[in-house]
C-alpha cells in the first residue's frame, strides 16, 4: 500500500477541491470532504487508469453517483494528470468551463458518466460490469453513491438488476455519513441497515470506516476477489471531514467559504504540510 | 417477409443486425416476449440482457452498456419508456449522445387499444421532441418498422421507435427504404392541400384522400416518418407548394406531427394548418378500428375536416 503517498493525495485534493469552490463562488465542499478518502485510494492506489489516455478501453471506470461531490474528483482528475499540468483555475460552475456543476461524460476528460441526478450510479455501472462480461474485459466498475441517495427507487432497480447478472466485477462504495441535503437521514426519514438492505439482494457486504486508508484499500481488494455477486462497501464517514469546523456541519453542503475559513483551512489541512 | 405486425418486423431486422454487428444487444424490461424477442433471446443468449420490470433501471444499463461501446435496444411499452424513464432517456443517454436505441410499443390507441389508457401512449413524441440528440422515427407499418430499426444504427447517437402492438395494416411494399429525407409521398392528386400523417392510422387517411378525390377535392398525401428532422429541407419545400396543410397522427396534437409541421409552416411558409389527433383528452379500451373511429380517425371524418379546412380564409 502506497501509505505515505494516498495520504498526501487525500490531503491535496481536500485543499484543492476547497480551493475550486472558493474560487468558484459555489459547489458541495461538505459531500466532497466526505469522500475524499475514499476517492484517493482509488485514484491513487487501485484504479487502472491512464491519464494520459482518458479513453483507454480497459480502464476501470468510476461513476460518481453523488456527482454533486464532483469538486474532489475534478481535483482527482487534475492531480493524477488529465489535463497535463495541475488545473491553476478550475472555474467551477462557471460559463463555458469544463468543469460543471455536476460531471459531464465527454466535456470533461476522465468522467465516465454524466451524473448528479441522484439514484442512477448503480444502474448504469450495472450495465458496465455488463458490458466488460460481454467483452471479456477484466475492468472493474466503482460507483460512488450516498446514503441520503439510496432514497431513490432506481437505486433498488439496479441493485437487484447487478445481483440477477451475477455482477462480481461491480463494488459500489457507500458514503454512509449519515447527511443528506435537508438534514440527518433519520429527520429525512432515510435508509437504516444499508447492510442488510444489500445483502437481502444477494450482494457482498464489507463495512469500513471511509477514512481509514488502509482499510479502504483491504475492502476493495477483496471486492476485487469476489464471485459470484456485485460487492457493497458500507464506508462510515464524517461530512466534511478534514476541517473541524465543517465536519458534522449540514450548512457545509452547499456552501462557500469566506475568505477567513478559506485562509483558516490552509492551516488546518494537511497539504500545508506538503509544501503548499 | 411479411410480418404479423410492428414488433415481429423489430425482432427479425434486430437479429439479422445481431447476426452481423456484435455490439448490438437486447435490454429487456420483462419485456421479452412483449417484443416479439424469443427467438433472438434463444440464437444470442448472452446478448438478451433482461432488467426485470425496472424501465429506469434499464435504460440506466442500456446507458452503461452503450459508455462502453455496446449499442443497446431497449424495447418496452412506449409510455413506460418515455415517460417513467424519461429522465434516464434525456440525461444519461440523450445529453452524453449515447449510442442507444429505443423501441416503444403500444404507440397510440390503436397501439394500445384494448388496454386502455396505461398502455396507450400518446405522449410519447411531445415529450422526446423536447430532448436534443434525440432521432424520432416513426414508421408507418411493419415492413416500415423494420427498416427504421436497420436506419436507426447508421445513425450514432439515441433514436426512438414508435412502434404498434399488432394492429398495424401494412401500407409499403417490402423493401421500401425508410425515407431518409423524413417523408414520402404516397398520393399526388393534386395541389388542394397537403395532408401529412404518420403512424399506424395511414391507411385510413390513404383512404380518405381517395375519397377526396372522388369528390374533387385533389390532395398530396405524404407520410412523415422522422420527427423534428434535423434536415427538413426536403419537407420544408413540399410545405411551400401548399396554402393548406392537415396533419393526422394517432397521437396528442400537442408536440408530435402537428406541432412539428405547424412550427414548420409558421417559420417558412404560413398557411391554415388544422391538426387531427388527440385534443385535451384520455382514451379509452377499445377494439383499435373501433377506437380510432370513434376518436375521430374515420375516413370520412378525416374528408370532413380537410373540407372544413378548405373553407378557411375563402
Amino acid at each position: 500500500m502506497k501509505t505515505e503517498e494516498v495520504k498526501k493525495f487525500a490531503d491535496k485534493l481536500r485543499y484543492e477541491a476547497y480551493r475550486m469552490v472558493y474560487e468558484g463562488g459555489d459547489g458541495h465542499p461538505g459531500p466532497a470532504f466526505s469522500i475524499a478518502d475514499i476517492i484517493a485510494v482509488l485514484y491513487e492506489d487501485v484504479m487502472k487508469i491512464d491519464p494520459e489516455n482518458p479513453d483507454w478501453l480497459d480502464r476501470d471506470r468510476l461513476i460518481l453517483s453523488k456527482g454533486h461531490a464532483c469538486p474532489i474528483l475534478y481535483a482527482a482528475l487534475s492531480e493524477k494528470g488529465y489535463y497535463g499540468e495541475s488545473v491553476e483555475h478550475f472555474n467551477l460552475r462557471k460559463l463555458h468551463t469544463t468543469f460543471q456543476g455536476h460531471p459531464v461524460m465527454g466535456k470533461t476528460p476522465g468522467i465516465d458518466m454524466t451524473s448528479g441526478s441522484l439514484g442512477n450510479g448503480i444502474p448504469i455501472g450495472t450495465g458496465m460490469a455488463l458490458a466488460a462480461k460481454l467483452q471479456n474485459k477484466d475492468y472493474r466498475t466503482y460507483v460512488i453513491t450516498g446514503d441520503g441517495e439510496l432514497q431513490e427507487g432506481v437505486v433498488w432497480e439496479g441493485v437487484m438488476i447487478a445481483a440477477h447478472h451475477q455482477l462480481d466485477n461491480l463494488t459500489v462504495l457507500v458514503d454512509h455519513n449519515g447527511w443528506q441535503s435537508g438534514g440527518s437521514l433519520k429527520e429525512t426519514g432515510g435508509v437504516d441497515e444499508i447492510d442488510s438492505k444489500f445483502a437481502s439482494f444477494g450482494w457482498k457486504i464489507l463495512h469500513i470506516d471511509g477514512h481509514d486508508h488502509a482499510a479502504i484499500k483491504a475492502a476493495l481488494m477483496e471486492s476485487a476477489g469476489q464471485k459470484g455477486s456485485p460487492t457493497a462497501i458500507i464506508c462510515d464517514c464524517v461530512k466534511g471531514k478534514g476541517l473541524s469546523f465543517m465536519e458534522n456541519n449540514n450548512d457545509w453542503h452547499k456552501k462557500v467559504p469566506t475568505k477567513e475559513q478559506f485562509e483558516a483551512a490552509r492551516g488546518l489541512i494537511e497539504e500545508e504540510k506538503h509544501e503548499l | 417477409m411479411s410480418y404479423k405486425g410492428t414488433r415481429e418486423a423489430f425482432s427479425v431486422a434486430l437479429t439479422e443486425l445481431a447476426t452481423i454487428d456484435e455490439r448490438i444487444v437486447f435490454v429487456s424490461s420483462d419485456s421479452l416476449k412483449a417484443m416479439r424477442a424469443v427467438a433472438f433471446a434463444e440464437k444470442f443468449p448472452e446478448k438478451y440482457i433482461e432488467c426485470g420490470i425496472s424501465e429506469q433501471g434499464s435504460v440506466d444499463v442500456a446507458a452503461g452498456l452503450a459508455a462502453c461501446g455496446q449499442i443497446p435496444f431497449v424495447g418496452t411499452y412506449a409510455g413506460f419508456l418515455t415517460m417513467r424513464a424519461c429522465e434516464q432517456m434525456r440525461t444519461f443517454v440523450a445529453y452524453p449522445n449515447l449510442n442507444v436505441k429505443f423501441v416503444g410499443i403500444n404507440a397510440g390507441l390503436v397501439g394500445g387499444e384494448r388496454e386502455g389508457v396505461t398502455h396507450q401512449f400518446y405522449e410519447d413524441l411531445g415529450i422526446l421532441s423536447s430532448i436534443p440528440n434525440v432521432t424520432i422515427f416513426t414508421p408507418a407499418d411493419a415492413q416500415q418498422t423494420y427498416e427504421a430499426v436497420k436506419a436507426s444504427i447508421e445513425i450514432n447517437g439515441p433514436v426512438y421507435i414508435r412502434a404498434g402492438s399488432g394492429r398495424e395494416e401494412d401500407i409499403y411494399p417490402a423493401g421500401t427504404p425508410f425515407a431518409e429525407e423524413g417523408f414520402r409521398v404516397l398520393r399526388d392528386y393534386g395541389k388542394d392541400l397537403l395532408i401529412c400523417a404518420s403512424g399506424f392510422i395511414l391507411n385510413r387517411v390513404i383512404a380518405s384522400a381517395e375519397l377526396l378525390q372522388k369528390e374533387g377535392i385533389h390532395a398530396t398525401l405524404a407520410d412523415v416518418n422522422i420527427l423534428q428532422n434535423r434536415s427538413p429541407e426536403k419537407l420544408i419545400e413540399l410545405l411551400k407548394k401548399f396554402d393548406r396543410v392537415l396533419t393526422v397522427e394517432d397521437h396528442n396534437v400537442n408536440g408530435g406531427l402537428g406541432s412539428y409541421i405547424c412550427t414548420l409552416a409558421c417559420e417558412h411558409h404560413p398557411m391554415y394548418v388544422e391538426r387531427m389527433g388527440l385534443k385535451d383528452t384520455f382514451g379509452e379500451s377499445g377494439g383499435a378500428e373501433e377506437l380510432a373511429d370513434a376518436y375521430g380517425f374515420s375516413p370520412e371524418n378525416i374528408g370532413k375536416q380537410v373540407h372544413k379546412l378548405m373553407e378557411r380564409g375563402r
